[in-house]
């Protein structure tokens, strides 16, 4: 009995229940699409428990319905996840914890601890995401559980306009610290592993290329990658994205052996190049790279970075495979920056031909199939064509009865002859696929290479927007005397698709699919791009804001970083700021300013606290008086005659009284006096 | 004018032996237009103070003791039906007149104690439809025995705000005591008295009060004591607008019988006691302690 009574008291207000509840749900809103489904079921489950609980109905959950809860839990993040020591399971385990507090929540002891849980589980928010819109969230919910903590207090303060008003007072107080902070606390690296999320592959290129891939990529308007250049800026033409390059042909699929499964060995085992170290051991040419550049990546969820030819790039994680491209170590779970420098082809020397084993992987081509195909390109070299030649012939077969589509007719098992030979309707992965095709056929090594090309010059913030419908497909040959050259089959058909990009070229057919025509409304796409250059430089300003930056920064405000000077810049606002608000303390106390005859008199009764006699707050001036006359005599006709003067300035408002006190003043020394 | 006062104060004095600064408090209350409330205990001279007063000032007097039984018209007057005129006549209570002393005031009901202190208020009275203005000048002098006494009604504090200053007269000296004993008859004094001016006089004195000059510095203080009464967790009440008023004209009398032009942070001091201390007083808490603690606390020259 008395137990139930102790408890039925320690229970918290309604209001600071529901203020407790909506905090929660604007934390786990966000989280629900990363969490297990079943765990909005038991956050549900909770909340109405302890709602029953609050309305009396039923009794805090005991001991043994508590441990059921916990195993169940656990349980249901071991089944979710099987394994425990990634950034998910443990986001998971957080609001799991949170979920079950709500069941014996029952102090003002619970509900902060509750409350702070909160704030921690919305900054996990932002290892997910880091976009504006997330941000803007991000600080809501703060403002939500900053105003449920103000709103424990009690009655008065958990009025919403209240708790909303101080809690929207304090964040706004804290926003110079925040920004402080921002700019000193020292970045450490993630201590976490980057969440593996599978499900987000859906959008980039792939591993892979079958027909079809590209049309899929053509329909996506979202952002790929946003270039800068420290420098000149390449010419439409030149503006070929690097990523990904396909040797393997199985008749239908381009693909890269070992590039499948996410993780990379490129670069290290395979030799690309003869001499087994390969291109990387090649010193970097005395010649300074043509471009310099950095990119900024959406979250692709797969290895692939994206660069011009012939790259090099000193970001931390980065490197470079055989194959001329970059690669990141892991896959890119967030928006990624990374340098680069691209050198031109023609500037490093071709002292290196393809290796026995390069040879064939680009020479490879499936066992049957395609057979016209096969038979024009053995056709082609039997005329003693050089590759060159060769290659213009090709191009010059596509120049003349083709067209660039991006709705091609199917195409079925021979898909290079049936493209070549009676459909010719195609786009980028089709001219690139069947080049290639005929060129192996004719004894000419040669790759697909994957990735986008073009890109909008965005001229108010200087940047290449890059986007997904950009995707292109290309061909590279080898050519003895100049290494690997660049073709563009479909430059050949579609010259506009390279020089204005895919939206020019295929105009009727561009994003035709798309529920709304939206792109076709200027101002909607000049409002996407608005937003498309905030969210660059949210990127560039905040989330990129790494260890490197934040060194250049304060490199910039200190000139040099040392811990004095560290400290100084720190130190150096803060007590600033406190000395202001001392003053202001000291100012705003003290009240109107001292008229000067009551500074005159002031001065007089420190003079006489020197020797002793300290007048007291509530003493008149005339008593005072008396008691310098009753103290020291000496010193009490002096007196008599400042006080009297005195009384006339302050009281009769006498300006010449208020002079004489002045001349009195000025010769009363009662130190010497009175000794 | 300086010596009409002093010769008021010294003529008071004679009967009132060692009071002088109650006496003259008195005087200041009245020069400042506002009525006295006297709280002593039985016999300490309160009568012969207000006596004295009437006498002085040449005021016309009437006394009235409160009962329990009394009735606001005891107090105000009534209309009688006259049959030789055949019309009301209204009889005047002893409300009409310049000086009126209401003896132990708390004695009597609320109900007249309203109606009495309405009439303070007002400086009129209202009686069967019709108003009637009370004389001019007009000053009630009330007494009341200490609260603790049987048979008393608490004068509630919107009620003793109506009175400008509350004095206590005290034990006498042991002089003035001896005095007594050796036979100086405060009556037969009393009968001596003639009066030292007349209404006309009293009125330019009155007016007089007004033109006592209070500077900045000395508002600045009165500023920091009315704050203090208001802020200090002491007070349970703080000073009214209307009591930090009171103070001001009651130390500008004040200065005007210490034959000053312009006020002193001791006149305000002086008056203090007497304004402040019924107005801050609350249950449990003595307003005379916290006035002079209050005096002692707040600093005449600066914040």
């Amino acid at each position: 009995m008395s137990a139930a009574h102790s408890q039925l008291q320690s229970l918290l207000p309604r209001e600071s229940l529901l203020w407790i509840f909506a905090a929660q749900l604007v934390v786990l809103l966000p989280q629900f699409t990363h969490l297990p489904l079943w765990l909005v079921g038991a956050w549900c489950l909770a909340v109405y428990w302890r709602l029953e609980v609050f309305y009396g109905r039923r009794e805090m959950p005991g001991r043994l319905v508590k441990l059921l809860a916990v195993t169940l839990a656990v349980a249901g993040l071991a089944l979710t996840y099987r394994r425990w020591f990634a950034l998910e399971p443990m986001v998971a385990l957080l609001a799991v914890s949170f979920t079950l507090k709500n069941i014996e929540l029952a102090s003002r002891r619970d509900a902060l601890l509750s409350l702070m849980l909160a704030y921690f589980l919305a900054a996990t928010l932002f290892i997910f995401e880091q976009t504006i819109p997330y941000a803007l969230y991000g600080i809501f919910s703060v403002v939500i559980i900053t105003a449920a903590l103000a709103a424990q207090q009690g009655r008065r303060s958990a009025r919403p306009g209240r708790a909303f008003g101080l809690s929207a007072k304090l964040l706004a107080q804290a926003v110079p610290v925040m920004l402080l902070l921002f700019v000193v606390i020292p970045r450490l690296g993630p201590l976490w592993a980057v969440p593996q999320n599978a499900g987000g592959a859906s959008t980039g290129i792939s591993d892979s290329m079958s027909p079809g891939d590209f049309t899929r990529l053509s329909k996506s308007g979202k952002p790929a990658l946003r270039i800068t250049f420290d420098g000149p800026v390449p010419p439409p033409e030149q503006r070929y994205w690097r990523g990904l390059v396909y040797t393997h042909f199985d008749g239908r699929r381009w693909s890269e052996p070992g590039a499948g499964d996410g993780v990379v060995h490129w670069g290290r085992g395979r030799s690309g190049f003869h001499g087994g170290g390969g291109e990387d051991a090649q010193p970097l040419p005395a010649v300074g790279p043509r471009y310099r550049y950095q990119v900024i990546q959406e979250p692709s969820h797969s290895p692939w970075l994206f660069a011009m030819a012939r790259p090099e790039s000193d970001t931390r994680g980065v490197r470079k495979s055989g194959d001329d491209t970059l690669f990141y170590r892991s896959p890119l779970a967030s928006r990624f920056a990374y340098e680069v420098r691209s050198w031109p082809r023609d500037s490093l020397p071709v002292d290196v031909g393809l290796g026995s084993r390069a040879l064939q992987r680009h020479l490879q081509l499936p066992e049957r199939g395609n057979a016209r195909a096969r038979r024009w390109g053995a056709e082609l070299r039997a005329r003693g064509l050089g590759a060159e030649q060769i290659s213009a012939e090709v191009l010059k077969r596509f120049n003349s009865s083709f067209v660039y589509t991006l709705r091609p007719p199917p195409l079925g098992q021979d898909s290079v002859d049936e493209f070549l030979f009676s459909t010719q309707q195609g786009f980028c992965e089709h001219f690139a696929s069947s080049y290639v095709f005929t060129m192996r056929a004719a004894g000419v090594p040669a790759r697909v290479v994957a990735g986008y090309q073009g890109g909008e010059w965005v001229a108010r913030e200087k940047y290449l927007l890059v986007r997904q419908y950009d995707a292109h497909a290309w061909a590279e040959i080898w050519l003895p005397e100049r290494g690997w050259v660049r073709v563009d089959p479909t430059a050949a058909v579609a010259p506009q698709r390279i020089r204005d990009g895919l939206q020019s070229a295929a105009a009727d057919e561009f994003m035709q699919d798309a529920l709304l025509p939206l792109h076709k409304i200027a101002f909607l796409s000049r409002l996407q791009l608005q937003w498309d250059m905030i969210n660059y430089r949210w990127y560039q300003t905040v989330v990129s804001f790494d260890q490197e930056r934040q060194q250049g920064m304060l490199q910039r405000l200190l000139g040099e970083i040392s811990p004095t000077r560290l400290a100084l810049f720190i130190g150096a606002p803060v007590i600033a700021g406190l000395l202001l608000l001392w003053g202001w303390l000291k100012l705003s106390s003290r009240g109107p300013k001292l008229p000067v005859p009551g500074r005159l008199y002031l001065r007089f009764c420190r003079r006489m606290a020197r020797v002793g006699l300290v007048r007291q707050p509530g003493e008149t001036p005339g008593e005072f008086a008396r008691r310098v006359e009753r103290e020291f005599p000496r010193l009490g006709p002096m007196a008599e005659r400042i006080t009297s003067a005195y009384e006339k300035a302050a009281y009769g408002d006498d300006p010449r009284a208020e002079r004489q006190l002045r001349r009195l003043l000025r010769g009363f020394w009662p130190l010497r006096i009175a000794r | 004018m300086q010596k009409v006062i002093s010769a008021i104060v010294a003529d008071i004095g004679k009967v009132l032996l060692g009071k002088e600064h109650q006496v003259k408090l008195a005087l200041a209350c009245l020069l400042a237009r506002g009525h006295l409330l006297i709280e002593d205990l039985p016999g300490m001279g309160k009568t012969t103070l207000a006596h004295a007063l009437a006498q002085v000032l040449g005021l016309s007097y009437n006394r009235v003791q409160f009962t329990s039984d009394m009735l606001p018209a005891d107090i105000l007057g009534v209309s009688v039906f006259e049959r030789d005129s055949g019309q009301f006549r209204f009889h005047q209570g002893p409300v009409f007149s310049q000086l009126l002393l209401a003896d132990e005031i708390n004695r009597s009901s609320p109900k007249t104690q309203s109606a009495l202190l309405e009439a303070m208020e007002e400086r009129q009275v209202s009686i069967d439809g019709e108003t009637r203005q009370l004389p001019e000048p007009f000053f009630v002098i009330a007494t009341q025995n200490p609260l603790q006494q049987s048979g008393t009604f608490v004068l509630p504090e919107s009620q003793l705000d109506r009175f400008l200053m509350r004095i206590s007269l005290g034990y006498p000296t042991r002089e003035a005591e001896r005095a007594l004993f050796q036979g100086v008859d405060p009556r037969a004094q009393l009968a001596q008295l003639n009066p030292r001016i007349n209404s006309g006089g009293l009125k330019k004195l009155q007016a007089l009060v007004g033109q006592v000059k209070a500077s900045d510095s000395l508002l600045d203080y009165l500023e920091r004591l009315v704050q203090h009464t208001r802020q200090s967790p002491e007070c349970a009440v703080g000073l009214s607008p209307r009591g930090a008023l009171a103070l001001l004209h009651a130390a500008r009398a004040w200065a005007l019988i210490h034959g000053r032009g312009h006020l002193l942070p001791e006149d305000l001091q002086a008056v203090l006691p007497a304004v402040a201390g019924h107005r801050l007083q609350s249950d449990g808490t003595d307003g005379g302690q916290l006035v002079e603690r209050m005096m002692h606390q707040v600093d005449i020259i600066a914040a």
